[in-house]
């Protein structure tokens, strides 16, 4: 594969045009554009591998997936794995994984970003008592590994009857759980000039207005960027549907994944790896949509605070 | 990955005697717990691990328990090996264990001591049927937290195609070590780097256990101490030292590139070493048409140190509400023939004589069930419950066997690297 870097083009050129920039001459800045392409192009391989060897395995037959396996495309091209995929698991259909993946995703995106816009105006523009006391408290958090308040949370949604439920899935995003985005957003609203803010006051908006007519607007990268962090994460997370979910009928995709693969018994990975295919689908899609935001809310507010 | 799957657990014990102390103080139950009717059918939950296939199976078991019992509803519900302990771990913790679960031989007595599973002997299950040697493999120190749905055996399997291809005569399992070696060695030789003769059957712990049998020796001593030597472990290691880095066994290198798929289901080895219940996996890992089963190599022809081990059992949770319909529920899955007739031996042989005698067993169940037939005469009784951080020996076990493999460690090197981790461990635990 990195055979394709290799220059068409004799190498003395390029010297001689580094020796003396100014008249680097037409052919030569071709060369080192198609030099900087090759590469690219290489890199890009290496990178995508991995993806192509997952989309070639989805049509190959189980027997040939992996173990001693090595060549890419198999002549036993099926399209078995996505039957067999598309079947579910248990008596639970596929669409039923992808449609609970879905609902979890999306309540994720709007209660962070409901939840965590609001929570850094406060932070940002509001001075009340102890601000930086609560202010120091959200930032620990982001320092307690999940890990640890596993088995506390666990007690507290067990007792209050939650287990099996979307609840304790999703309340800590509609209570602005996820101190990331609520520092994220804190860290772009101290950057927006406080002039905004007098200029509406003195022309007599409140908190409420000055919040929605103005801030909101403003902070539009960082809302997107927030929507596809949480979109991504959630759609992937095992743990959290692992341990609250109990009747299959509730488990998003992540879990089902899971089951087409059992050491104990048979496996099943072309299943497997056609069901993966198919849940990549919906978050590439959301990337795509959104990824001209996503690099435009990185240059804009990624670095700075 | 174990390292955080550690630290859950050690949390999880943490809370649940927290949790068990604070239990204490609440008044004990009736000893039936509630029961259900007809009309006001009472709902217990049961959990287990599996694929699709499992899945639909036990929907299939569960349908039928419950026309057959009107009063009891199973709400059924399933996640991957790794992650069920994951989630039993959290919901020990947190007081919430299903009523009644699949249960794995390595984790009963860590959840046994910690009291979370319900003593079955003090509710009413059927064992009448079950062979006396295995059901001490349930029981720890009286009580019986689990019941065997079905057993497994260690084997030695092969692929006669593989052999025929090579022209080497198939095995008939009468073989001591050196012969078993032999054997290895001359598949290797002709297979020309394509086919090995088989991994390295000294990683294998239980492979080692049956040895340990075979020269009459237990494992773990009934106080959870190791029950053999250094010495003992440096002889199974020498074993087949003179075979390491040869065709004979894949290295280590090879297997590795071939994960997670094992050689043998990936058509690398022409023998494999294992429980006999991989079968079903291995014809599918391969595409291989057939696989056949021999008895493991002994030195001594009348010892061959071979068990029967529950390869799943159930328990119930020790806070149930419903004792009565639990109890009801794991007596129809272990005993009920037509149980056995939907599950075949996709959870190994059925333990219960009724069960078994009840399912009509072909094509590769056949195989399985046969095997363990032949080698009734030599069986002896089920090991205990494995100690308290037995996956951690387990894994262990393999992790130093494989240094030995690459030839990063010698023997004698290994031997006592395995042993100060296994002292270390038992005395954590203990």
């Amino acid at each position: 594969m990195t055979t394709m870097a290799t220059p068409t083009k004799p190498v003395p050129d390029i010297e001689q045009a580094q020796y003396n920039p100014k008249s680097e001459s037409v052919t030569a800045k071709r060369v080192k554009s198609g030099i900087f392409h090759a590469v690219a192009l290489a890199l890009t391989a290496v990178v995508l591998y991995p993806a192509l060897w997952m989309i070639a395995s989805s049509f190959k037959p189980n027997a040939e997936i992996g173990g001693a396996n090595t060549s890419l495309w198999s002549e036993n091209f099926s399209m078995d794995n996505f039957v067999t995929a598309m079947d579910g698991i248990g008596g639970v259909s596929t669409l039923t994984f992808f449609t609970n993946s879905l609902i979890l995703a999306i309540g994720s995106v709007v209660g962070t970003i409901l939840s965590a816009s609001v929570s850094a105006y406060a932070f940002a523009r509001i001075k009340f008592p102890g601000r930086s006391i609560f202010f120091g408290m959200m930032i620990a958090t982001l320092l307690l590994p999940f890990h640890v308040v596993i088995i506390p949370q666990y007690i507290i949604f067990n007792q209050l009857g939650l287990v099996d439920t979307y609840v304790p899935l999703l309340i800590g995003k509609f209570l602005a759980g996820d101190a990331f985005f609520v520092f994220l957003m804190v860290q772009f609203m101290r950057n927006l000039p406080a002039e905004l803010d007098e200029a509406a006051r003195i022309d007599g908006a409140g908190h409420v207005r000055i919040f929605t007519a103005i801030m909101l607007p403003l902070m539009k990268p960082a809302l997107i960027s927030t929507s596809i962090f949480s979109f991504i994460w959630s759609w992937n997370d095992f743990l959290g549907p692992l341990l609250y979910l109990n009747t299959p009928d509730k488990y998003p995709l992540p879990l089902a994944l899971r089951l087409f693969v059992d050491q104990t018994q048979s496996s099943d990975y072309g299943a497997m790896i056609a069901m993966s295919v198919l849940a990549l689908l919906p978050v590439l899609v959301f990337f795509l949509v959104f990824q001209r935001y996503i690099v435009e809310g990185v240059s804009t507010q990624g670095l700075k605070g | 990955m174990i390292n955080r799957r550690n630290f859950l657990t050690t949390v999880a014990i943490g809370t649940a005697s927290a949790a068990a102390l604070a239990a204490c103080g609440t008044g004990s139950s009736t000893t039936a717990g509630e029961t259900g009717s007809a009309e006001s059918p009472v709902t217990i939950n049961y959990t287990w691990w599996g694929n699709d296939d499992r899945a639909t199976r036990t929907r299939k078991a569960i349908e039928l328990f419950e026309a057959k019992n009107k009063d009891i509803k199973v709400n059924g519900n399933f996640t991957d090996f790794a992650g069920y302990w994951q989630k039993r771990a959290t919901e020990a913790a947190g007081g919430g264990l299903p009523d009644v679960m699949q249960w794995d031989l390595s984790y009963l007595r860590d959840y046994g001591q910690r009291n979370q599973l319900l003593d079955l002997s003090t509710v009413k299950i059927n064992t009448d049927a079950f062979e006396k040697s295995l059901l001490p493999s349930g029981q720890i120190k009286g009580k019986t937290y689990g019941i065997p749905t079905s057993t497994n055996a260690f084997a030695v399997y092969y692929n006669p195609e593989k052999l025929a291809s090579l022209g080497i005569a198939e095995p008939d399992g009468s073989w001591n070590y050196k012969e078993f070696n032999a054997f290895l060695t001359e598949v290797g030789a002709k297979g020309n780097g394509a086919l090995f003769g088989g991994t390295d059957y000294t990683g294998v712990w239980w492979m080692f256990n049956v040895w340990l049998r075979q020269n009459n020796i237990e494992a773990f001593t009934e106080d959870g101490k190791l029950g053999f030597t250094k010495d003992d472990l440096k002889k199974w290691w020498n074993l087949n030292s003179d075979l390491r880095g040869t065709p004979a066994l894949i290295s280590e290198e090879r297997a590795t590139q071939l994960a997670p798929k094992s050689p043998f289901g990936s058509n690398v080895t022409a023998t494999e070493v294992t429980w006999d219940n991989f079968m079903a996996g291995y014809l599918a890992d391969s595409g291989a048409k057939e696989l056949k089963l021999v008895p493991v190599p002994s030195d001594d022809k009348d010892n061959l140190g071979l068990f029967l081990k529950p390869s799943m059992l159930m328990v119930a949770s020790a806070k149930t509400k419903y004792k009565d319909a639990a109890a009801r529920f794991i007596d129809f899955m272990v005993n009920d023939p037509e149980v056995g007739q939907i599950f075949k031996t996709s959870r190994g042989v059925p333990a219960s004589k009724t069960q078994r005698d009840g399912t009509t067993f072909e094509g590769t169940d056949k195989l399985v069930v046969d095997y363990e037939k032949s080698i009734e005469k030599y069986l002896k009784d089920a090991p205990e419950p494995p100690i308290v951080g037995f996956g951690t020996l387990e894994a262990s076990f393999k992790r130093i066997s494989s240094d030995l493999n690459f030839g990063k460690v010698t023997v004698d090197g290994a031997a006592d690297a395995w042993f100060k981790e296994a002292e270390d461990l038992i005395k954590q635990n203990a």
